[in-house]
């Protein structure tokens, strides 16, 4: 079931050196970029159906068609490597085993929407990424292929790496651009959309690393190549992080489209000996758990995934089977949403401290059922109301599992030990 | 004229300003959008998310009112369940670990968090877990105590500081419910203006040490004034109470708006002057130092003016126009020679490109208005063998030496006509107490040019007479300020056209070239 498409240098030892990637066809695209329109390229990319990899999944080639026309600002790219999004570890990946990709992908981005500087903003535990990725970025500055003339054409491009300091919001693309200025990660009300006014108020495209990443393949290959991979509207690859519980964790690179027990049987190993199956977290914490007969029917793509009133996400999978607490779960979840609130606006700072508190007040065993209802409550009164979506991820997550393993909630405030998951 | 668009606000039809933020546009005719965070001074911020409001067919639905623009044909939602929902959910949660503590909180009664929820919310608290505790009477510098507990984190202060002072003494240090404003370690506030941010404040965070505690906001009279601290002429509300069996007194100056003077804003010096209207002040008439009845001391006054064969009567550029008026024709009738020499009241180069002027006197310009003469060397040559000087409200020490006064006064009798307890008045023979600004009304002409009025505010239990009352038993013609603005209409060119009893209320710019024509 898996495929190469993204990670056909990962097992090839020292492909993160530039000599050793090229021999393995780093930079090759780079030719038949400059000998093209960079509206060609755009629409090239439009063609492929690539969209976007950091979770939302809009499609990468509109989003560049959004930039203003006739303008007399810079553009800037910056590229997010924040990947902090709890049970998703894919970019670290090509940051470390193939930075050379993802740089000949900004090549090609920048080229195609006319950036001559492009960003890397990087999550700051990220410390062995950020020296592969600084190594490969020096090597490519050495090579010709960053600097004043980008592989000897007429294009100037200068990347940088900019590294984080340790908060989750900054993943979002207006607390991104916050930081790299300078300033305190907190996302910035939109519109302004950053497409328009972006990092230091000029036009600005923020893209995932895979998304990027992809790009040399579609340029290689064609969109047709691409869209082989994968469904009519969902096409290509995906880097899957696969963990949880299951007999072999890890990160996969699969079409999408494939069946997710399939591909948790087959790919993963399947659930440990004599556990059964009790929800799956499609695509990192954010998104709403499954339970193992939604399992049954969805299928590896964004349009499955909202089907079942879920979200494909980052492709960070985990797997929960019968030893799992979902009380205990959500508990770490709003845990970890209530610590990484920027604290600008009211809703998320005030709120998911209270749903924290009322979630450990039922994990004590002194909740009542007017409790659980409460914290359902607060979800919807929380969500869309913010600045940013960071408190949906928690709301949106937290509700799938209040609505679906309810029964686990009022064991708790019941005091019932024959429900409880024993752990 | 801006131009004007239609827009709905719940199927009404009202016709706003274009380009405005949907809480000015629709504020400016009537109708209200709760907001924390957004300030006219201060702009957008978005934080609070009191000002959600529905945009039927928009894109998104759902949009911070201070951060939309009013757009021709927009339907906007305001009483819509949903909205209404919202502004309850979010006064829920500024409200759940705030510490209602507004029996002991000095915003209580004039408290946004306290009107929204009386407006918007009005339940009763679900909060069953403990709330976060955090740090009380922060000393921030400038006479500004923080309440951590009471803040609800709009960063209006924060981004005063950083737009309006540009000093940046204050921010939000951590983040989620741990986030605080604060200031760095061991640079508290430090600039001409902390105090704004008292007032800025739409709940009981930030308080003055000044006023803490003195007054309940419900009891104080809000009385419109214009400060008299510098030449600029900020507007403020002087907020004053009469407590039983005590006297009226001012508790605290608050900055009043005026587009056109000082915006929204005063500085802390001229704030603080309200002390001056409290504290030493002349009450009893005096004649060498011993108190005497008012009718007396005009009597000694007018007796030593008889039989003085020259007299020089000093003005203050404190002094209104109506009452420099008076005193003006009272001197030309008389023979009197006027100078309004006041050089100490300027303090060259304390002023700033802000509000505060190197002039710490209100109404300079009405000397050239009038054509009083304010030069040193026409005091000097008044002076020389004058035998009386008649000082109004012009403490003569600011300006000259100890050992020049001393002087002067061996030489000269000096009647002192003030309101004021201070140097001047321990040198006078002759002391006259009258009102002060506060208890007074008047006009005064700022240092741009911008003529403006104030009405009595403070009504002491035993009022003094004002000052053209007590020109006017000593010999003066004008009666009161009527009279003078009657007067003023007819002589002075500028004011030709001016009608001085239905000023508008921003004030009336003179335009430069018809003051300086009268002066020349």
């Amino acid at each position: 079931m898996q495929v190469k498409v993204l990670s056909t240098k990962f097992d090839i030892p020292d492909a993160h050196k530039i000599d050793v990637a090229k021999e393995h066809g780093a930079y090759s695209t780079l030719e038949k970029v400059f000998g093209m329109q960079a509206e060609e390229i755009i629409e090239l990319v439009k063609e492929s159906g690539l969209r976007g990899r950091g979770g939302a999944g809009f499609p990468t080639g509109l989003k560049w068609s959004f930039l203003p026309k006739n303008l007399d600002k810079p553009v800037y790219l910056a590229v997010n490597s924040d990947e902090s999004e709890p049970a998703t570890f894919k970019d670290r990946y090509i940051l470390v085993r193939d930075p050379h990709l993802l740089i000949e992908g900004i090549i090609i981005c920048c080229y195609a929407i006319k950036s001559h500087a492009a960003y890397i903003y990087i999550r700051g535990e990220y410390t062995t990424q950020v020296k592969a990725l600084q190594a490969a970025i020096d090597e490519a500055y050495d090579a010709g292929y960053l600097g004043e003339s980008v592989a000897g054409n007429d294009f100037k491009l200068d990347v940088t790496v900019h590294r984080g300091a340790g908060a989750y919001v900054c993943g979002e693309e207006t607390a991104l651009l916050e930081s790299i200025e300078g300033r305190k990660g907190q996302p910035r009300s939109k519109p302004p959309f950053p497409a328009v006014e972006g990092l230091y108020g000029c036009p600005t495209i923020i893209n995932n690393v895979q998304s990027i990443a992809s790009l040399p393949f579609i340029l290689a290959n064609g969109p047709d190549a691409y869209k082989a991979f994968g469904t009519e509207k969902s096409p290509g690859t995906h880097l899957f992080g696969i963990s949880g519980l299951v007999k072999s964790p890890g990160m996969y690179e699969l079409p999408l489209g494939l069946p997710l027990l399939e591909v948790i049987e087959k790919v993963a190993g399947g659930m440990r000996d004599g556990r059964t199956l009790k929800g799956v977290i499609p695509g990192g914490s954010s998104t709403p758990v499954l339970t193992p007969e939604e399992a049954k029917t969805v299928t590896l793509d964004y349009e499955s995934m909202a089907a079942h009133k879920t979200m494909f996400g980052s492709g960070g999978i985990v797997v929960l089977d019968d030893t799992v607490d979902m009380v205990k779960l959500v508990e770490n979840l709003i845990y970890f949403y209530h610590h990484e609130s920027c604290g600008q606006c009211t809703p998320c700072r005030e709120g998911l401290g209270w749903m924290l508190k009322i979630v450990k007040k039922i994990v004590r065993g002194e909740g009542t059922i007017a409790d659980i209802d409460l914290l359902t409550e607060l979800c919807d009164n929380i969500e869309m109301k913010t600045v940013c979506v960071l408190s949906a991820a928690c709301t949106m997550s937290t509700r799938s599992y209040l609505n679906k393993f309810r029964h686990e909630f009022e064991a708790y405030v019941k005091n019932d030990v024959s429900i409880q998951t024993a752990m | 004229m801006a131009e004007k668009v239609k827009l709905f606000v719940n199927g009404q039809e009202v016709e706003v300003e274009s380009g405005k933020n949907l809480i000015d546009a629709v504020g400016a005719v009537g109708i209200e959008i709760p907001h924390l965070c957004y300030h006219p001074a201060l702009g957008a911020d978005g934080n609070c998310r009191m000002c959600l409001v529905g945009i039927e067919d928009g894109r998104p639905p759902l949009v911070p009112a201070c951060k939309t623009r009013a757009v021709e044909g927009m339907k906007v939602q305001l009483d819509a369940e949903k909205i209404k929902k919202i502004q309850h959910d979010v006064m829920e949660f500024e409200l759940i670990n705030h510490p209602i503590d507004c029996p002991i909180c000095d915003q209580a009664g004039e408290c946004q968090l306290q009107d929204y929820y009386m407006k918007y919310d009005g339940q009763k608290s679900r909060m069953t877990v403990k709330p976060v505790l955090k740090a009380k009477k922060l000393d921030f510098g400038c006479g500004v105590v923080h309440d951590q507990e009471r803040c609800i984190l709009c960063a209006r202060c924060v981004r005063f500081t950083r737009m309006i002072t540009k000093t940046g003494e204050l921010g939000i240090v951590n983040r989620t419910d741990a986030a605080r404003v604060n200031i760095f370690p061991g640079r508290p506030l430090a600039n001409r203006y902390a105090l704004n941010v008292v007032d800025l404040c739409p709940v009981g965070a930030m308080t003055s040490k000044d006023f803490r505690f003195k007054q309940r906001a419900w009891f104080l009279t809000k009385s419109k004034s214009v400060c008299h601290g510098c030449s600029k002429g900020c507007n403020i509300f002087i907020d004053h109470n009469r407590e039983k069996y005590k006297d009226d007194v001012i508790y605290r100056f608050r900055p009043r708006l005026n587009e056109q003077v000082n915006g929204y804003f005063i500085c802390d010096e001229g704030r603080m002057t309200y002390k001056l209207e409290n504290d030493n002040r002349l009450g009893a008439a005096q004649i060498d130092g011993k108190d005497v009845g008012f009718n007396e001391a005009i009597e000694t006054t007018r007796r030593a003016i008889s039989q003085s064969s020259k007299v020089v009567v000093l003005i203050s550029p404190n002094c209104s126009l109506e009452q420099m008026r008076g005193l003006q024709k009272f001197a030309e009738a008389s023979n009197f020679i006027l100078s309004g020499y006041s050089e100490g009241y300027i303090q060259v180069g304390d002023g700033d490109d802000f509000l505060i002027k190197d002039d710490k006197s209100a109404n300079r310009a009405s000397f050239a208005l009038l054509g009083i003469d304010a030069t040193k060397a026409s005091f000097d040559a008044a002076i020389e063998g004058a035998d009386l000087l008649i000082s109004c409200q012009n403490d003569l020490s600011r300006s000259i030496s100890d050992s020049d006064m001393n002087s002067l006064q061996e030489k000269i009798k000096i009647v002192y006509i003030s309101s004021y307890s201070d140097a001047m008045s321990s040198k006078a023979s002759i002391v006259l107490p009258v009102a002060s600004y506060s208890e007074d009304k008047g006009s005064i002409i700022n240092s741009d040019n911008v003529l403006q009025q104030y009405d009595v505010a403070v009504r002491k239990n035993n009022p003094i007479h004002n000052l053209i009352h007590v020109v006017n038993l000593l010999g003066g013609d004008i009666k009161n300020c009527e009279e003078a603005w009657a007067d003023l209409t007819a002589n002075i060119a500028a004011l030709k056209n001016v009608d001085l009893e239905h000023l508008p209320n921003e004030g009336l710019v003179l335009t430069e070239n018809e003051v300086s024509n009268v002066a020349a």
